[in-house]
């Protein structure tokens, strides 16, 4: 599902944001990014939706190898890759319905298929209740929860999370951490960059941990240090 | 259909709520528009306009041949005899040497001293000829006719007054184009930093927007739409407000015995249509590039 063969990046010409990694992610996995700041987790989610290229290596995605991808089909791409971001990046403006529909109406989905899927994932994340809220009406948790459902309401086939629990208290990491188990059984990719040692260690997942841009441990069911 | 349907309403929807948001710079924008293919709607009104009047006047309506001053009497009455027998003629005038003088003292009345220098004898007795049909090519026909026989000194047409009018309506013409060049010039540009003003206020949707993988083109429609929307504004207003001066300008000639010689300016109805379509257009276009460009430039993927 996602490969990266010997992928460098490097910024500005000298800052090595990842340097030389080799990694396969199959279909289904669920795996963890854990490094300090700075060692190149976000910059390696940034290249799997090609926000930015590679300066040396091959990143394959969803069988696209983004390298030789045209820059039209990048939005195809991104239609298969979820991503779940630390300050959720909601609109204020827009009801949580609305939120979670504006990301079928951009992508030409027609309406009826909005009006039936959108109440559905909101019903999976258990926020059925609340779609006429507005985000600032929300706690954090709930917010994710919208952020989740926004990018999971399109079924892609990977799920990127970028510090998805940076800003909750534990007890909400929790819930959002059994709801991002319950999109990896459906078969979806998750591919989570945290700092959270406790729900690293608790799940007992794969564990890819970067330092200065290298891949420096790999294991399956692993923990963060 | 169903798709382009919700697809319609979304960009519709969309191109409102930036409509809505920027009013200001919205009505700015339409106005400034507005004047420009305005100028537009003028020019081209006022080519028409010269184009008509003179194709009227080509060689005036009448022309003027002028006689040797020692012409014998004979000449003068078979000349004349022969110009109201002529089919292409309607009427003539015969000026003899003493009207001449009285017409060229009134002419010469603030400058008696010049007048002191010419006498009767001197000036050439005239004959002023109608034609039937106001018609460029045959006065100019006729006065070919006419320069070669004998006793005839030369034979004067319109044309050259003609010419110095359409040498000015060109030069007006050039300086509207130029103004509505810089003014359209404006305009877009107006309408190029609104897109950016709109696209910065958006910024969290449209980077929504790329992260669920809308495409580029579908995520600047709404902003192109705005600008073109504007230009569509814009280009109404200019037209409605080129229209209102027209009519006035036209009331104005009708009424006014010094602007009465400007009366055979006038556009026909189709070449008001054409103007105000051009008009509109021009403002449909400027709004388009403007908006086109802007999103063009603030959206790389």
């Amino acid at each position: 599902m996602i490969r990266l063969d010997n992928v460098t990046k490097i910024y500005k010409g000298e800052t090595r944001a990842i340097d030389g990694v080799s990694l396969n992610i199959d279909k289904g996995e669920f795996v963890f990014l854990v490094g300090e700041s700075g060692s190149g987790k976000s910059t390696m989610l940034r290249l799997l939706t090609a926000e930015e290229p590679a300066t040396v290596g091959q990143v394959h995605v969803a069988g696209k190898d983004l390298s030789r991808i045209n820059s039209w089909r990048v939005p195809y791409l991104r239609r298969n890759i979820g991503s779940v971001f630390q300050d959720f990046k909601l609109l204020p403006q827009k009801t949580v319905y609305e939120n979670v529909a504006f990301a079928l109406e951009v992508i030409g989905r027609p309406k009826n298929i909005v009006t039936t899927q959108v109440p559905a994932i909101l019903e999976l994340v258990g926020l059925a209740h609340k779609q006429q809220s507005f985000p600032d009406e929300l706690s954090g948790g709930e917010q994710q929860r919208v952020s989740i459902a926004r990018a999971f309401v399109n079924r892609p086939l990977i799920l990127l999370a970028d510090e998805p629990t940076g800003n909750l208290d534990p007890n909400t990491a929790q819930e959002i951490m059994r709801l991002l188990d319950r999109i990896n059984r459906t078969g979806t990719t998750v591919v989570m960059a945290t700092h959270d040692q406790t729900i690293v260690d608790q799940m007992r997942r794969r564990v890819v941990a970067l330092r200065q841009g290298q891949v420096v441990r790999d294991e399956q069911q692993g923990v963060y240090e | 259909m169903r798709r382009f349907l919700s697809r319609a309403a979304y960009f519709a929807r969309e191109t409102w709520i930036n409509v809505r948001r920027n009013l200001t710079l919205t009505v700015a924008a339409i106005l400034t528009v507005a004047v420009g293919v305005m100028l537009v709607g003028l020019g081209l009104m006022a080519r028409y306009a010269s184009t008509n009047a003179l194709g009227r006047w080509q060689g005036g309506v009448q022309f003027e041949i002028f006689l040797e001053p020692n012409i014998a009497g004979g000449q003068i009455d078979a000349l004349g005899e022969e110009l109201r027998n002529h089919p292409d003629i309607e009427r003539i005038q015969y000026i003899t040497q003493d009207q001449a003088f009285t017409l060229l003292e009134e002419m010469l009345a603030d400058e008696p001293e010049l007048l002191a220098e010419i006498s009767v004898e001197s000036l050439p007795p005239s004959y002023r000829v109608v034609p039937r049909d106001a018609e460029g090519e045959l006065i100019e026909s006729l006065a070919a006719q006419f320069r070669q026989r004998p006793g005839v000194y030369s034979v004067e047409t319109g044309r050259q007054q003609v010419d110095a009018i359409r040498e000015w309506f060109n030069s007006f013409r050039w300086i509207v184009l130029l103004m509505s060049i810089v003014l359209a010039a404006a305009s877009a540009m107006l309408i190029f930093n609104m897109i950016r003003v709109a696209m910065f206020a958006r910024r969290r949707e449209i980077e929504v927007m790329k992260l669920v993988g809308a495409t580029n083109s579908f995520i600047r429609m709404p902003f192109i739409l705005e600008g073109m929307l504007h230009g569509l504004a814009g280009g109404l207003v200019g037209a409605v407000a080129a229209g209102a001066l027209r009519n006035h300008v036209e009331e104005l000639f009708g009424r006014s015995e010094i602007l009465a010689f400007f009366r055979s300016f006038t556009v026909t109805s189709s070449q008001f249509t054409t103007a105000t379509l051009a008009t509109v257009l021009m403002g449909v276009i400027v709004g388009a590039l403007g908006s086109a460009f802007a999103a063009g430039r603030f959206l790389d993927v």
